[in-house]
């Protein structure tokens, strides 16, 4: 599989450095994200995966450094222009981040919203992602009347409903018990593979990484501080990396 | 999708309902300063508007017309003060109306009273003037009962003195206890009065059979017609009376002139006072008195009205006028 | 010297609220009128703000009417002035009582709801899932809350107005054999527009207190659920304190322009 990648970057993150008052948490992390590829980003709490990837997706400001997706550079885009960029990103939050106060069906057209022009024909996309994820029965359904799991699908079908080309992951097995876990997994590589996207996957679940991943980086102390395959990196000798594997 | 149309039709209704409280609430105060409706502008002119506000409400006969919409000063003495007046109610404005300041209430508000007035005149235009009164003000009301109630209470400091005075028996009266000559002289003319009165009692008394017999039988009536003699009898009758009537004339002046005697102190009070049979006495012939001239009041105006008596009071009447001439 | 600093922390923190504060009301007026309106999600927000308030509004406005009437009763009977009734119950009510008394209420129901809403939103990303998702959440749920708020108070004000007039002319027509059109007769005889007014008015900005400070300490939750609890407690305890003051400065205000 991974003399299929291709080589050019989708998502290329240089020199990025975020600081809250005198807690350095990123101090120049760098990395790159190429086109089909499933990268696993491990780090401990409180490393700065989360703020990575919210300043990766315009949620946070990065104090320096770039981000370029796509060929954008995602901290010099105006509003209008990054909301045009964040239809080709899918993003699954930790906790689902279903809308409470909608309906599956809601939850699932509310990115569609914004882009109604584009996407004219809701109704066929929903069902589509629902579909995708095996819960098509639960379109009429509050989040509140689903379980864990269904929540993680739900969220994972609202993540790919525009057929993005960057899915990104935070923490998508968090919570969940091994088996649904499991068939998360299994759900994430249907889709890759349904829908050729390149996904980041932030976790650390050493079995998400071992099952999914095709190149996995190491963010420790704020820096990319190691890459490498899963294999690469577990028959590594630093202390440091050595401390994920056990 | 169908409960958010009836989420929809409920907020709907609940916008609509309290936005047409809000709309009529303002209306209603609006329609109580007349801000819509046609109305039309009269002006009166006041020497002291008595805390009259813009707005306070104007009354014609005691309904609410119209606001007072203008409150100007003239000059030092003259304010004038703008009204507008429902349109509906101009037909019933007269010219010579009259304004006053009034409060509603003890404690209310200041209102402009506006009272027809008797007489014709001709009805009220826009931006007419109409003539004001000033009215006793509740303030001026307490100053007057004030005065009154300071003169009451020196008038029963006085009577005190004066009755404290009496029971010590000081001063002039006291002399009066001796004066027997002078009480001898009152026990007289109240002898006299008594018999005047009792006397003008029983002419009346006939004078009333008479009446009665004239009334309850019409044959009588029509034989004094012709008996010239029953005629007579009757004129002498009215001559007594008219000379009781002079005895009690008479008596009379002469109580008047001992109550002057009474007044320039020339003695006697102090008799009468002790003396309570007199009081009495005099008591009941005042009510004889009384009761003598009431009846006989009744008696000549019945007399007036009896047709068989009409052409003699006409001929005293031609007699007073032929002696006037 | 450690409490004088302690204080003088606790001001600070409290400067720096009410700044924040006042970036968040400017972040709304600069969206609230630029394109697009989130109209959908207003008129939702409507609808739980006040239909769903009805019912809590009209019961404490009718036992309000009901129990002002019944207490000032004795008073004015000693007094000899029932029949002013009407007018004292009619003024107070409209002019400081109802609005103020409605509008913590609503604090307590609107105010926190917000406040835990957003705030739980913002703990569990549902805001972040919302930008990332190309609406701006700002507009959606800040924006149509806090507009929702200022729209419907003034709404629930008048409503509850009227129901607590309504429940003071029940009072009457029981104890004091007042009929309901001689009451009202007497209500709108006493009643000026500098009554009605300015209490409208009041109302609007009382809406917009509780939106924004709702919206401002759930938008700005912090993390956990202890965040949200606090959120929405906060929320509610800085609405009334700010209901107050805008009260405050309301009557001084309508007091200077209604002067004759």
């Amino acid at each position: 599989m991974g003399n299929l990648i291709d080589i050019r970057p989708v998502l290329k993150i240089n020199n990025l450095k975020k600081s809250f008052g005198d807690n350095h948490v990123l101090k120049g992390f760098t990395m790159a994200l190429n086109k089909g590829e499933n990268l696993v980003i491990m780090g401990k709490s409180g490393s700065g995966k989360s703020v990575m990837i919210k300043c990766l997706v315009g949620l946070m400001l990065p104090d320096s450094g770039e981000i370029e997706i796509m060929g954008n550079d995602i901290t010099k885009l105006k509003q209008q222009k990054l909301d045009n960029l964040r239809t080709e990103l899918g993003f699954l939050f930790q906790g689902s981040a279903l809308y409470d106060s909608m309906t599956v069906r809601e939850n699932l057209e509310f990115p569609l919203r914004t882009h109604k022009e584009k996407y004219a024909d809701s109704e066929k996309l929903v069902l589509e992602a629902l579909e995708n994820v095996g819960l098509a029965d639960a379109i009429d359904l509050m989040p509140a009347e689903l379980s864990g799991g269904m929540k993680r699908r739900i969220a994972l079908a609202r993540a790919i409903i525009l057929h993005p080309k960057i899915i990104i992951y935070d923490e998508p097995t968090t919570g969940l018990d091994p088996i649904t876990a499991k068939e998360i997994l299994q759900l994430m590589r249907e889709i890759q593979q349904k829908q050729g996207a390149s996904s980041l996957i932030i976790t650390h679940d050493i079995d998400c990484s071992r099952v999914i991943s095709n190149r996995m980086i190491l963010l420790i102390d704020g820096i990319n501080y190691a890459e490498g395959t899963f294999k690469e990196l577990s028959s590594s000798k630093d202390k440091k990396i050595q401390a994920f594997f056990k | 999708m169908k409960k958010s149309n009836t989420q929809k039709i409920n907020l709907g209704l609940f916008v609509i309902i309290s936005t047409l409280i809000l709309v009529s609430a303002l209306y209603f105060i609006g329609n109580r300063q007349n801000l819509f409706g046609k109305t039309f502008r009269i002006h009166v002119v006041f020497n002291n508007v008595i805390g009259l506000q813009l707005g306070n409400n104007v009354r014609y006969s005691g309904i609410n017309v119209g606001t007072v919409k203008k409150i100007t000063m003239i000059n030092d003495t003259t304010i004038c003060v703008d009204m507008l007046i429902e349109d509906k109610i101009l037909k019933h404005l007269k010219k010579n109306a009259v304004a006053t300041i009034g409060s509603d209430g003890l404690v209310g508000s200041m209102i402009i009273n506006i009272t027809p007035n008797k007489g014709t005149s001709k009805q009220l235009i826009d931006g007419d003037t109409i003539s004001s009164y000033s009215r006793i003000s509740t303030d001026d009301m307490l100053t007057t009962l004030n005065n009154t109630n300071e003169n009451a209470a020196i008038l029963t400091a006085d009577l005190l003195k004066i009755t404290t005075a009496i029971n010590r028996g000081e001063g002039t009266l006291g002399l009066l206890i001796n004066d027997t000559e002078m009480a001898s002289d009152f026990k007289q003319t109240i002898l006299h009065l008594k018999t005047a009165s009792s006397g003008a009692s029983k002419t009346i008394d006939e004078l009333n059979k008479i009446i009665a017999s004239i009334k309850y039988d019409k044959s009588v009536a029509a034989v004094l017609l012709s008996d010239s003699i029953y005629a007579d009898k009757m004129k002498s009758v009215i001559t007594n009376l008219e000379k009781s009537s002079i005895e009690i004339d008479t008596v009379l002046t002469n109580i008047n002139e001992v109550v002057l005697g009474i007044q320039k102190g020339k003695g006697s009070l102090n008799y009468m006072i002790n003396d309570t049979i007199l009081i009495k006495d005099i008591d009941d012939i005042v009510k004889n008195i009384k009761e003598g001239s009431i009846r006989l009041n009744e008696d000549l105006e019945a007399l007036k009205h009896n047709i068989f008596f009409r052409g003699y009071f006409k001929k005293l009447e031609k007699q007073k006028k032929e002696r006037k001439k | 010297m450690k409490k004088s600093l302690h204080i003088s922390d606790k001001i600070k923190s409290f400067l720096i609220e009410i700044g924040e504060l006042s970036f968040f009301a400017n972040r709304f007026f600069k969206e609230a009128f630029v394109k697009p309106f989130e109209f959908k999600e207003l008129l939702r927000q409507c609808y739980y703000m006040g239909n769903r308030s009805l019912l809590l509004v009209g019961v404490t406005g009718f036992i309000l009417g009901l129990v002002f009437t019944l207490q000032s009763r004795p008073t004015l009977i000693e007094f000899g002035a029932e029949s002013w009734m009407p007018s004292m119950v009619s003024i107070s009510i409209i002019r400081e009582i109802g609005p103020v008394v409605i509008a913590l209420i609503c604090a307590g129901r609107i105010g926190s709801g917000i406040g835990a809403e957003l705030g739980s939103m913002r703990v569990t990303e549902q805001i972040d899932a919302m930008e990332v998702s190309g609406t701006n959440p700002f507009k959606y749920l800040v924006v149509t809350r806090i507009m929702a708020a200022t729209l419907m108070l003034p709404l629930l004000i008048i409503f509850g107005d009227t129901i607590a007039l309504f429940g003071s002319a029940v009072v009457e027509y029981l104890k004091g054999e007042v009929s309901f059109q001689l009451y009202f007769n007497k209500v709108f005889n006493a009643l000026e527009f500098s009554d009605l007014i300015p209490a409208i008015i009041k109302s609007v900005f009382f809406g917009f207190a509780i939106g924004l400070v709702g919206c401002f300490k759930g938008y700005n939750c912090k993390k956990g659920t202890v965040g949200v609890g606090e959120a929405s407690n906060s929320a509610v305890v800085y609405t009334s304190m700010l209901l107050f003051i805008i009260d405050f400065i309301a009557v001084f205000i309508s007091d200077i322009f209604f002067e004759i």
